[in-house]
């Protein structure tokens, strides 16, 4: 069977050989329904740090996946392993559907039992639907009903994902209490037939994510939260993975349209430099940065990296470090009219002081000031 | 020796004969567990313990058996807090019970190497283990965080720290034996520790080590040698490395040194300054946590079930603080710890995993709501309250002698003394500065011993001298003895005093930008270093994200006095000043779109204040963007001002600025031009461009014309003092050449052309061409000649003339009916403040009385300005406290307006209820005539609220489509093979009204003073109180709640009920309005109020937050009015914002608007 080349490959086959050879290498008690010990599954999702790891077949060293602290990859998987939910926070941006895609793959050996939460996410995508042509014709049975993702993790105890949680609706948020708790789901058209009730097999979890940026929309409610161990993900506290990631996806998005990425690694710098210090408050040398409300994600540095790199490409001329104030005013002023302010004072402050240290870029930035000027 | 193998070097540490050596950090529970096993098991004939010297007599009360811990050895510069979990204290402990003499081997304190190095520092790192601070976090290059400075190769610390678990800044030790040791051997522990040890002194060697530790362990080497027999040496980890190399030191070196003997004396101490939290020095997270793992003798299966215990109580405390928490989450912590325990391949769960496990469990991931609620609660739990006592018999120490002798030796008065005056000359005299810093660190103590004189410490006031009177009064030794605690000499205690404040406000949420600044200015004035650092960073973080417009005024000015050196005590630089400096000016720029709708002149000139300090510092590209905003969008008196500043930035031609002036001057209110000469006036009596086109303005204007808007250009230069309109004025005589002085003619060729112009006046009148009803001129009264009710000719005023009467000066050399003008105005006017007033004596060279009645005065402007005028002179009046001139008016004949009814009530609050009830009448109208117009505005909005929605709730009306669609999984083939729908969850339309029940809670900050915006709001609430399907709410706050829902129908009662005064509490006024909610997700929440939030603004964010995750929607109005242009608090608006509530200024329209949204 050749394999048709995919956009993106989800995990479970991307790294099929070393989740094989994890699942061999440690014989350690593991909870019911894990298909590794849950020391492997942080070592699949965390690296082992360099060192060789036993297994059938030989030693091999495992490679992180997910750029951050252990210790939260620790908790993750211990939190699922009590049969826990563990729900995801983080600004937008911080891999967090990443983790869990990686976490469930580890666990279970798929990822695809995910429901995307929207406004429009109904009840049925968190219990069950019909397949209505079947419905029509035979009635209410086992074939004629049509699963979620969340039933059929729960029948074959595997792990749920269900992404960004805090878009659906709360009274449809709040079918989530009634699998966590009880954890079965009962089919009332189906009453005293087979299958009227599903029961959750052992190793049967629930991954949620949410983004930070998103409170309010749908407030979770607070009975929800309470069957939830809630971990928050920061932003990628490493800058130089910050650059490489940025540098590589813009690469890449110019490069599908033909095109060559012709961007100076410093205009690079300097793009993850700024966005670093709007999204943190703080600039690299500590100094106090007012942040504005807007996201100022890694993908929307990609983003303007990438936009940066296509009018190098396409509208050769100006330099390209002049186009960067003009794509962060264009980043920043989203909702609030104060953040263009507050992009003002960023180059008044940290990056005047930068200028006057005699930074060249940041000199050349400082220069560009008046395309801020209204 | 970096060939062989750590191991080995561990060996030879571990396994010397005579020497046993146990490496500690200063609080290591496992430690001082395992301590009596290693020394029984070793039987030494001395135990030696890293103390100085001088401390050895007090050895012996430290392990007295009615010593009770924690307890602190305290001496002049170090501090050596000791609890159960202090592994020395367990070794002296098992000492005194085996008779086993203990020696203070460590460099005696009198040695001037300690004074090598600055004195915060040997206080920070206690001298017994400097070992244990660079453990935790001291020593560059020692832990995870930062790597070696100097080469590229990853130091010991950090290849172990890289196979170790726990989160990233975790303490190395914590993770290395805190976390490891528990079920291990007590041998075992102890070599893990000195490995540790080696580990971090191997790294720290890179960087160079200190020569103070040099000498201290070459002192120790010398008192290993001098002992005899079988000796156990604890000491910092850090040291023990070094100890048993050849060379020591020669005691008589020292001694040859050494200096005056310090004063050691034992104090109680308490687990709240243990908590490494509180700022203290040689403290260690959690104390209480420390302490179970002690009394549970670090056994693992104890250690498990402390961690129930915790979670436990954390959960109950959480709960008492009203957030979802029960045994459910307690089992869930308690599992989570347990298993990630298990995880890291630990016997037991640590403090690192529990904290893990509390915050992953309970605090959702939410800092402002619930996860704060986790962090006090964790605080409370962990730290613990345990108090520490001293043995009968413990020799008193402390404070009060070293006092007594510090003051002995300034030459003040000590106990028993009488009273001193003295002046000071702190800046110059080294002695004075001395004196100064022991008074000023005696009253932070609170100990009442100076008494500022007259002419002492101005607040703010850069006076060079100060006066005192001092005198020890009883209180003093009462004081003293509290503030014992805290160490044993005054600048101890004081430091201690003022740390103790700071984590109390920290505790409380705080601190506030109040706070923060008070406790700068008393850190400086006691020239404590340290503390100033600490509340430097307070202020920046409170100050620049909190504080208001004049707070942030007064800590740039406080900053930069510190910054320069100013402040007699503070010996050392303050690091970082320059950076808070640069902080809080762009803070104070961020502010500057908050003072949109200011209608104060202070405003304006703290606005000016800051441009010219933030154009120096070059901030100017928001500036400018701010100040154009404010010109365009602000209230008429911040327009006026930002367009005088804009002039000063650069941005508009003075020319430009001239002409707006000039426009400014032709229009009703004088609040631009208010605004514009609260900043300009120096740019005014330049003359030039900028004045030009307003004496233009003033003399072009035909006369009656001018008499009708002099009262507004009045009010518009009032704001320059007496001497600025005694240059302005000079400036226009000059131009006018000194016109009006003398008589440019011979008398008589005047009277001629005046007797010819009356001709031709009269000839004109008999022709009927002179409208009737002109203006009466006020000029008549100057001249018998002229007979009353001639109508005034255009230019009868000359420009002089103008200018006297709107700058109120010269009276005397006005005619009498100009004076008559000019007295009506003086009488709410007066003649301004500031420089020069001293120069104005009240009536002048006037003839006329200042008037004896009110009414005459009512009826005088009436005459002379029309009625119109007359209403906003009475509101101006107000405003200014004029009750009597409120009282004079006839309610039937004022015009209505917000303006008026805002001073009217104003003045209310102040007057007795007799006076008060002959304004009822007026209040009465007003508030009638006003309410019907915003109602007749705004109900439009509100029509229709209870339009029909879609319920299961059974009703008349069936939504069939929605029936249609909720059941289709009911659809079943019929008998006649149609398909058939049973209805099982039939969904209906809501009736109309009354079935939607809304809560509309309007919360009113009343604090300071009574806004407009609170009008309208009051106003507003009573049209809403009108709506059926609403329910309102009209609450009120200060530091108060009053609920005046009672009254809601009533806008007259609603408004005379509010009481104004009262700090800011925003956050009480969330509380209540939590509790009054009934269904959060049919509530709204509007604040009215300026965001000055004078409590934590933590507090206020929790609780805003707890009001979003009820569901309760939520609305802060910066202002209620007509404007538009709020003024308030742009810091703690934007992170309302992000807590969950938007934050906008409102017209009561808008608010109506949006209610109306909310609710269909």
């Amino acid at each position: 069977m050749t394999a048709a080349v995919r956009q993106i490959d989800p995990p479970e086959h991307r790294f099929a050989d070393e989740l094989a050879f994890l699942a061999g290498a440690d014989a350690g008690r593991r909870p019911p329904g894990w298909r590794m010990t849950p020391r492997n599954v942080v070592t699949f999702v965390a690296g082992s740090a360099g060192v060789p790891v036993d297994g059938p077949g030989g030693r091999r060293v495992i490679a992180p996946k997910f750029v951050g602290e252990r210790a939260l990859v620790e908790r993750c998987v211990v939190t699922l392993a009590g049969e826990r939910g563990l729900l995801l926070v983080g600004e937008p941006g911080t891999a967090k559907s990443m983790l869990s895609e990686l976490l469930s793959a580890a666990i279970c050996g798929t990822s695809a039992l995910a429901v995307q939460g929207t406004a429009g996410t109904s009840e049925d995508q968190l219990r069950y639907g019909w397949n209505y042509a079947l419905l029509l014709a035979a009635g209410p049975s086992e074939e004629s009903l049509v699963p979620s993702p969340v039933l059929t993790a729960m029948r074959d105890g595997a792990v749920a994902r269900v992404e960004e949680i805090t878009r659906c609706l709360p009274e449809v948020q709040d079918a989530l209490v009634s699998i966590m708790s009880e954890r079965r789901v009962s089919v009332p058209e189906l009453a005293g037939r087979d299958g009227a009730v599903s029961y959750a097999a052992p190793g049967f979890c629930l991954i949620a994510t949410a983004n930070l940026r998103d409170r309010g929309v749908s407030e979770m409610s607070a009975a929800l939260k309470r069957r939830f161990n809630f971990e928050v993900v920061p932003p990628i506290a490493d800058f130089d993975a910050e650059v490489a990631l940025v540098t590589r996806q813009a690469k890449a998005s110019v490069e599908r349209g033909g095109a060559d990425f012709a961007v100076d690694e410093a205009v690079l710098d300097t793009l993850v430099t700024a966005f670093r210090d709007l999204r943190t408050g703080r600039s690299a040398e500590g100094w106090e940065v007012e942040r504005p409300s807007s996201v100022m994600s890694t993908a929307e540095a990609v983003a303007v990296a990438a936009s940066i790199g296509l009018s190098a490409a396409y509208l050769p001329g100006p330099d390209p470090l002049s186009l960067l104030p003009g794509h962060l005013l264009g980043v920043v002023r989203k909702d609030d009219p104060a953040d263009a302010e507050r992009l003002l004072a960023y180059w008044d402050g940290a990056l005047r002081r930068r200028a006057e240290a005699g930074a060249r870029m940041w000199r050349q930035l400082w220069e560009h000031r008046d395309v801020l000027r209204d | 020796m970096g060939a062989t193998e750590p191991r080995d070097h561990v060996d030879r540490l571990a396994g010397d004969p005579r020497v046993h050596l146990i490496g500690v950090r200063h609080h290591s529970p496992v430690l001082a567990a395992a301590m009596p096993a290693i020394l029984t098991a070793f039987r030494p004939e001395t135990v030696l313990v890293e103390l100085p010297a001088e401390m050895q007599p007090w050895v012996r009360w430290l392990a007295a058996e009615g010593t009770v811990t924690p307890v602190a050895l305290a001496a002049d510069g170090a501090f050596y807090p000791f609890a159960d979990f202090s592994p020395e204290l367990a070794a002296v402990r098992w000492a005194r019970e085996h008779g086993v003499p203990v020696d203070c081997c460590d460099l005696p304190m009198v040695d001037p190497a300690w004074r090598s190095r600055e004195p915060a520092v040997i206080s920070a790192g206690p001298g017994l283990v400097p070992g244990g601070p660079g453990l935790d976090a001291g020593r560059p290059g020692l832990d995870s965080g930062e790597p070696g400075l100097d080469s590229g190769e990853p130091g010991l610390g950090e290849i172990v720290r890289a196979s170790l678990t726990g989160r990233d800044g975790d303490e190395l030790w914590d993770r290395w034996i805190e976390a490891g040791a528990p079920g291990s051997s007590p041998e075992a522990v102890r070599r893990a520790a000195l490995a540790a040890g080696w580990a971090l002194r191997h790294d720290a060697r890179r960087h160079g080590i200190d020569p103070l530790d040099l000498r201290r362990e070459a002192w120790m080497r010398g008192r290993i040698a001098a002992a005899t027999g079988r000796v156990a040496v604890v000491v910092g980890a850090f040291h023990a490395p070094a100890l048993l190399d050849a060379e020591a030191l020669v005691e008589a070196l020292v001694e040859a040194r050494g200096g005056e003997a310090p004063v050691v004396s034992l104090v109680p101490y308490t687990f709240d300054l243990l908590d490494s939290r509180s700022g203290y020095p040689a403290g260690i997270r959690d104390p209480r946590w420390q302490q179970a793992v002690y009394e549970n003798g670090a056994d693992p299966e104890r250690i498990r079930l402390a961690t129930h215990t915790i979670a436990v109580e954390v959960t109950r405390e959480l709960r008492n603080r009203g957030w979802p928490a029960g045994p459910g989450e307690a089992a869930e912590v308690a599992r989570l710890a347990g298993d990630l325990a298990a995880l890291r391949s630990l016997p037991t769960p640590s403090r690192g995993e529990l904290v893990e496990a509390l915050q992953s469990v309970l605090a959702q991931g939410a800092p402002a709501g619930v996860g704060r609620g986790v962090a006090r609660a964790m605080e409370n739990v962990l730290v613990g309250q345990r108090r520490g006592r001293l043995a009968a018999g413990t020799p008193i120490g402390g404070l009060t002698p070293a006092v007594e002798k510090e003051l002995q030796r300034l030459k003040l008065p000590g106990p028993g003394k009488a009273a001193q005056r003295i002046r000071l000359d702190p800046l110059r005299s080294p002695t004075d500065r001395a004196r100064e810093l022991a008074i000023r660190r005696l009253e932070v103590c609170g100990a009442a011993y100076g008494d500022a004189g007259e002419t002492g410490p101005a607040v703010g006031g850069e006076t060079l001298t100060t006066t005192w009177r001092v005198q020890w009064t009883p209180p003093v030794d009462a004081a003293l003895a509290v503030a014992g605690v805290h160490g044993v000499t005054l600048e101890q205690a004081a430091a201690g005093m003022l740390a103790t404040r700071r984590r109390r406000e920290h505790r409380a949420g705080g601190p506030t930008a109040e706070q923060a600044l008070t406790g700068l200015a008393r850190s400086a004035a006691c020239g404590l270093g340290a503390a100033v650092q600490d509340r430097l960073s307070d202020v920046r973080r409170a100050v620049t994200h909190d504080g208001t417009v004049e707070q942030i005024v007064t800590a740039l000015g406080l900053v930069r006095r510190i910054g320069r050196g100013h402040h007699p005590g503070l010996v050392e630089p303050v690091v970082g000043a320059d950076g808070v400096l640069e902080e809080m000016r762009a803070a104070a720029v961020a502010a500057v779109s908050g003072l949109a709708g200011s209608q104060r002149v202070e405003d304006a000139r703290a606005l000016h204040d800051l441009v010219r300090d933030a154009d120096e510092a070059g901030q100017v590209i928001r500036l400018g963007h701010a100040v154009r905003e404010l010109a365009t969008n602000g209230s008429p008196l911040m327009r006026g001002a930002a367009a005088a500043l804009g002039v000063q930035l650069g941005q508009v031609e003075p020319g430009e600025f001239g002409q707006l002036l000039a426009s400014w001057a032709g229009m009703d209110s004088g609040d631009r031009l208010r605004g514009a000469l609260s900043v300009a006036g120096a740019m005014l009596q330049a003359g030039g461009e900028v004045l030009e086109p307003l004496l233009a303005a003033v003399e072009r204007m035909a006369d009656d014309d001018f008499v009708r808007r002099l009262p507004g250009l009045r009010d518009g230069f009032d704001v320059l003092s007496p001497a600025d309109r005694d240059r302005l004025l000079a400036t226009v005589r000059e131009r006018h050449g000194g016109f009006e002085d003398r008589l440019v003619a011979d008398p008589v060729v005047l009277a001629g052309w005046l007797a010819a112009d009356r001709a031709g006046m009269a000839a004109v009148r008999a022709v009927g061409l002179v409208p009737e009803g002109g203006v009466v001129s006020p000029l008549t009264a100057a001249g018998d000649v002229v007979a009353a009710g001639d109508v005034v000719a255009a230019g009868d005023l000359s420009a002089v003339q103008r200018w006297r009467l709107l700058l109120g000066r010269e009276k005397e050399q006005l005619s009498g009916g100009q004076q008559r003008l000019a007295t009506a105005l003086d009488e709410l006017y007066g003649t301004g403040r500031g420089e020069g007033s001293h120069t104005v004596d009240r009536g002048g060279g006037g003839t006329e009385a200042p008037y004896p009645r009110v009414r005459d005065w009512l009826t005088d402007l009436e005459a002379l300005f029309g009625s119109d005028v007359r209403d906003e002179v009475i509101a101006r009046a107000a405003e200014r406290g004029r009750v009597d001139a409120i009282l004079a008016a006839e309610p039937e004949r004022v015009r209505p307006s917000v303006d008026l009814l805002h001073a009217v009530l104003s003045l209310a609050g102040g007057l007795p209820e007799a006076r008060l009830a002959k304004l009822r009448p007026l209040v009465a109208r007003l508030t009638r005539d006003l309410t019907r117009q915003l109602a007749r505005r705004i109900r439009p909005a509100l029509t229709g609220i209870g339009t029909p929605r879609t319920t299961r709730r059974r009703t008349a009306r069936l939504d069939l489509a929605a029936t249609v669609r909720r059941n289709l999984h009911t659809v079943r083939a019929g008998d006649d093979g149609r398909p058939r729908i049973v209805p099982e969850r039939p969904v209906f339309r809501s009736p109309g009204r009354r079935s939607v029940d809304w809560q509309v809670i309007l919360l009113v900050d009343v604090s300071g003073s009574m806004e407009e915006s609170t009008i309208w709001a009051a106003m507003t609430a009573s049209v809403l109180a009108g709506v059926p399907s609403l329910r309102t709410h009209f609450v009120t706050f200060s530091t108060e709640v009053v609920d005046l829902t009672d009254r809601v129908d009533d806008p007259l009662a609603l408004l005379l009920g509010i009481s104004v005064g009262g700090g800011t509490h925003i956050a009480a006024g969330m509380r209540y309005a939590r509790q009054i909610t009934l269904v959060p997700a049919r509530t709204l929440v509007v604040t009215i109020s300026d965001f000055e939030e004078g409590f934590p603004i933590g507090d206020l964010l929790g609780s805003v937050r707890a009001l979003v995750d009820d569901g309760v929607t939520l609305l802060g109005c910066a202002s209620l009015d007509d404007r538009g242009a709020p003024r308030y608090s742009t810091g703690v608006a934007s992170q309302l914002v992000g807590a969950g509530m938007p934050v906008a200024a409102l017209s009561p329209l808008e608010l109506a608007r949006w209610i109306g949204e909310k609710v269909r």
